[in-house]
């Protein structure tokens, strides 16, 4: 396992360079001067040229970049040109909420998918397993905005369900009823998948020798599935979660913008949007760096389970 | 006595109007690719086909819901939506193609170059791994962040996000091929790598590979209609699908059309590239399935 985990870091490695100097090249190929951004419209040109002194604009690129570096791994990600705060604030007050979002995504979206999938084994060749297949094919095919309209219109505002405009506060202090539809749509994305590979896990898995031997002991259908059958065919649904949670990240920048959701997503967007460099580059990084993360995660968790994968 | 010599040429007609057939009586995927013809073709021809200019405003018709006249209804500024779905199902399939056909050549070179070069192959490969360590959306994120919003932006997006996926497919497809005999025939008999490479590597690897891609296409078309919702694409007054629905959902509450229509013409599209993409898979590849 040790080695496995070792060569992975050694991958990301790069992938985090690459990463900052995504990062760097954000502060540096704007088709205006950074450090004219950085001062401010107002500055005067002494106040610019002390800028661009403190920020080492007059050095080469590389020794630039390397500073950069260094600045980062000290926290230092410039000061956000609309709010004048430090971006790292900035992000420090919008991570929480965006893994509140993600967390709430998995756990509406597994039990639902893994009770789908094991449904449609159970039920193989059936107008249930048709239909939970069908609208699997069609979760894939739904773009997450499409979701996110559909609930904000109808469960939202129509029938007045629950709230779909910001955040209210963290989940224990009342926050629950807004996390909802966010949520929601941002799961939806995962139920289709998870639905599929469990039908198929379970499937494998129902036709195994012990599952046999289980029923022959008299057990129960149900002991047999949920015991035997569904426990085993978890290792392939795991991994699929893993992965899938690194691709929740994208979805998670729409669904925040929708329902102004105050997380990374929503900042990164924003920033964007209003030229805002030094924002826009801190919140690149930090998604980028939790995908990584995540990634890594997934793979120690895959070899862990599945103890083939370290020998291999 | 000719069937020896001119058997390749009909056998080869057979295998192509075979798969047709057999993708002809699954009448899901006839369907699909019904559905998605139509599409292709009414975007084609959307300046010929479209009621109206799609840029028309008519103030004194805003928002108002599907009729007679505007069998979509108007938007917030009162242009017919069924033009501008139209128009912009055209740039919602351009981005994607492009994404698809970009991404999948140049994925393609890198993954067979890797798998015909084995001492390129490790710093390729490791190249692909850097690549897929950023997400789709976030390349779009930071492509619009660094040259502006804008269709190329997403384009340039969709197509790093392609290529690692399409170099790690081909490079497999590829080095199967490369174990095969005539492979090492091509060569005893002096035929130049270039030729290898194109005639003998390529043209083999060309059936897994536009598989993989048809697959992908309902996927890039949906990382290009968010990137769109999200402001990082074409921008108003063009038209694009995901564009038009995030238009739409400031009047969602209002007049839910004009964010509805854009978003389940995106999904229909989606869909029918999914469900065929699957059923040319199962006809053509059905090792991929996994």
């Amino acid at each position: 396992m040790g080695p496995q985990i070792i060569r992975r870091l050694i991958i990301s490695l790069p992938a985090l360079v690459g990463v900052l100097f995504l990062c760097f090249c954000l502060l540096q190929v704007v088709p205006t001067d950074p450090a004219r951004i950085i001062a401010g419209p107002d500055a005067k040109p002494e106040e610019v040229a002390a800028v661009r002194e403190e920020l080492g604009l007059d050095r080469p690129i590389i020794v630039q970049f390397v500073e950069y570096i260094t600045r980062v791994a000290r926290g230092d990600l410039g000061r956000s040109i609309i709010s004048n705060k430090q971006v790292l604030e900035e992000l420090a007050e919008t991570v929480g909420p965006t893994a509140e979002l993600m967390v709430g995504a998995m756990v509406l979206a597994v039990p639902i998918g893994l009770l789908l999938g094991t449904l449609a084994a159970v039920r193989r060749g059936s107008l249930i397993d048709r239909f939970i297949m069908a609208i699997s094919v069609a979760g894939v095919s739904m773009p997450v905005f499409f979701i996110g309209l559909l609930l904000i219109q109808y469960v939202g505002f129509q029938w007045d369900l629950l709230p779909f405009t910001g955040r209210i506060g963290p989940v224990w202090a009342g926050g629950l009823p807004a996390l909802v539809l966010p949520a929601l749509t941002l799961g939806s994305v995962l139920i289709g998948p998870i639905a599929r590979i469990t039908r198929t896990a379970v499937l494998e898995v129902l036709g195994a020798d012990f599952v046999r031997t289980a029923r022959a002991k008299g057990l129960t259908e149900r002991v047999v599935i949920i015991h035997h059958a569904l426990r085993n065919a978890l290792i392939p649904v795991v991994t699929l979660i893993g992965l899938q949670a690194a691709f929740l990240l994208g979805g998670a920048v729409v669904t925040e913008t929708m329902f102004s959701w105050p997380g990374v997503g929503r900042l990164a967007v924003g920033a964007i949007i209003s030229s805002d460099f030094p924002t826009a580059q801190g919140a690149i990084m930090i998604l980028a760096m939790a995908f990584l993360l995540i990634n890594l995660l997934v793979d120690v968790l895959y070899v862990y389970l599945d103890p083939r994968v370290a020998r291999s | 006595m000719s069937g020896a010599i001119a058997s390749p040429a009909p056998a080869g007609l057979e295998g192509r109007a075979g798969v047709i057939a057999r993708l002809a009586r699954d009448r899901v995927a006839l369907v699909a690719a019904v559905v998605l013809a139509a599409l292709v073709l009414a975007a084609l021809a959307a300046p010929l086909i479209a009621p109206y200019d799609p840029y028309y405003t008519d103030l004194a018709k805003t928002m108002s819901p599907p009729d007679a006249e505007h069998w979509f209804g108007t938007d917030n500024t009162g242009r017919d939506i069924l033009s501008r779905v139209l128009y912009g199902t055209r740039n919602t399939l351009m981005m994607g193609l492009a994404g698809v056909l970009i991404g999948g050549l140049i994925g393609a070179a890198l993954g067979i170059v890797a798998a015909f070069y084995r001492r390129l192959d490790p710093w390729i490969m490791r190249l692909v791994d850097i690549m897929l360590a950023f997400p789709a959306i976030l390349i779009g994120l930071a492509v619009a962040a660094i040259f502006g919003a804008g269709l190329t932006a997403v384009i340039v997006a969709l197509v790093v996000s392609t290529v690692p996926d399409v170099a790690r497919v081909s490079r497999g497809s590829a080095i199967g091929i490369m174990g095969q005999e005539f492979m090492e025939a091509g060569r005893a008999v002096g035929v130049s790598n270039r030729t290898l490479i194109l005639r003998y590597l390529t043209l083999n690897c060309i059936s897994t590979i536009s598989v993989f891609l048809t697959l992908r296409f309902g996927q890039v078309i949906l990382v290009g209609s968010a990137l769109g919702f999200l402001g990082m694409g074409a921008q108003p007054p063009e038209a694009e699908l995901g564009m038009m629905a995030a238009q739409g959902r400031d009047f969602l509450l209002m007049a839910p059309h004009i964010a509805t229509i854009p978003s389940l013409f995106i999904f229909v599209i989606v869909l029918a590239a999914n469900l065929l993409g699957d059923a040319v898979r199962d006809v053509l590849d059905p090792r991929l399935q996994q």
